[in-house]
């Protein structure tokens, strides 16, 4: 079970925001399961794995835009793209990523509307 | 949110099961908002908040069904009273399985080490202080000097257990075999050479009249045959049967050869 809570509540009991990205769709070979998470800080950095490679440092790129607006957002991570390279994030399939911002005071007040 | 993280961080201290639901999307009109969430744990909505009536009763119908499957999900929703389909998607928590090494010998060590690896919370015992104790297992959850039959009757065994045993001989593996064949425990496994084991069922079958489907969940000679020699492959081959039992693989090489 993922434990990246822990650091992300101590991020909000300090007051700052994070983004938590989780897989919650895939299609095709991916390189981690749905459910797989990754918490990015306001200055892009990241606690746990949702597979490295090119799809993850795209997804810590929006994640600090969801941290700036607060606003969740769904992300669409093409592992088709570059069959050739020889990373091995390239796995042939397409992933969802939901990027969604926690801090401190949001949740119980009115949540706000996309 | 705060009230989520703590409940997700006390959920997994306390080995409980939970469910983190969060709308994905729902449509701009009805009253739901994308980021909306609430944490589930014992069929009650314990943090966060989901105002729309019709949407939580589904909700906690949803997230009974994917903590039984052990299975996150996202589920389009149709709910009584909201324009369109509401996408939700359910997180799904599960307490870390646990492990019990039974017999803290040369195997224990680094399958302890591991297992801790693979998120496993591990617990060693043996009845011998030189063996079990903190200095060779550092990274063991608990580690127990007790007698092994006698500590397995006390310890809580349920559908996410998995138990080795590697005791230092099969005067020792029977009584343990014994208090845990009809347990509810995922995976028994039990160390031994083929005759060994076999020589075991047959008392089992003969002198105790244990049922052979209650001998057949023993897996024994423990392992996935990788051909291991020493201690720490020996280690690796118990896990990955353990690992195969808990997601259902074939255990065969992808290749195909």
């Amino acid at each position: 079970m993922d434990s990246i809570y822990y650091q992300v509540k101590e991020f909000l009991d300090r007051g700052e925001t994070v983004a938590v990205a989780t897989i919650v769709s895939t299609r095709g070979s991916t390189p981690r399961e749905v459910g797989a998470k990754m918490a990015v800080t306001a200055w892009g950095e990241i606690l746990g794995t949702i597979g490295g490679g090119c799809g993850e440092a795209d997804v810590r790129r929006e994640a600090i835009e969801v941290i700036q607006t607060r606003k969740p957002k769904m992300v669409q991570v093409d592992l088709l793209d570059d069959i050739s390279s020889d990373s091995p994030a390239v796995c042939g399939g397409i992933m969802n990523v939901f990027i969604d911002p926690w801090w401190k005071d949001s949740g119980d007040g009115p949540v706000e509307k996309k | 949110m705060i009230e989520l993280a703590q409940g997700l961080i006390q959920a997994k201290v306390e080995g409980a099961g939970t469910v983190l639901v969060t709308v994905i999307e729902a449509r701009g009109d009805s009253g739901i908002a994308t980021g909306e969430k609430c944490l589930i744990r014992d069929g009650r909505v314990t943090a966060g908040t989901v105002r729309h009536e019709g949407l939580r009763e589904a909700i906690l119908r949803q997230a009974a069904i994917r903590l039984k499957e052990e299975r996150s999900n996202l589920v389009s929703l149709e709910i009584p009273g909201i324009e369109g389909r509401v996408e939700v998607f359910f997180d799904v928590f599960l307490a870390d399985p646990r492990l019990y090494v039974v017999g803290a010998g040369h195997i224990a060590v680094p399958l302890a080490r591991m297992a801790k690896i693979l998120d496993f919370h591990v617990t060693v015992i043996d009845d011998r202080v030189l063996f079990a104790n903190r200095e060779r297992f550092p990274d063991a959850d608990e580690v127990l000097v007790a007698e092994m039959a006698e500590a397995l009757k006390g310890l809580p065994i349920t559908p996410s257990t998995y138990i080795v045993l590697i005791t230092r001989g099969h005067k020792w593996d029977e009584p343990c075999l014994r208090e845990i064949l009809r347990s509810p425990a995922r995976y028994i496994g039990m160390i031994g050479s083929k005759r060994r084991v076999k020589a075991c069922f047959e008392r089992f079958r003969k002198e105790e009249k244990i049922a052979e489907e209650v001998i057949r969940r023993v897996h024994a000679p423990i392992g996935l045959d990788i051909a291991a020699e020493t201690p720490e492959e020996i280690a690796l081959c118990i896990l990955a049967e353990i690992v195969k039992v808990r997601r259902g693989g074939s255990a065969r090489s992808l290749s195909g050869h």
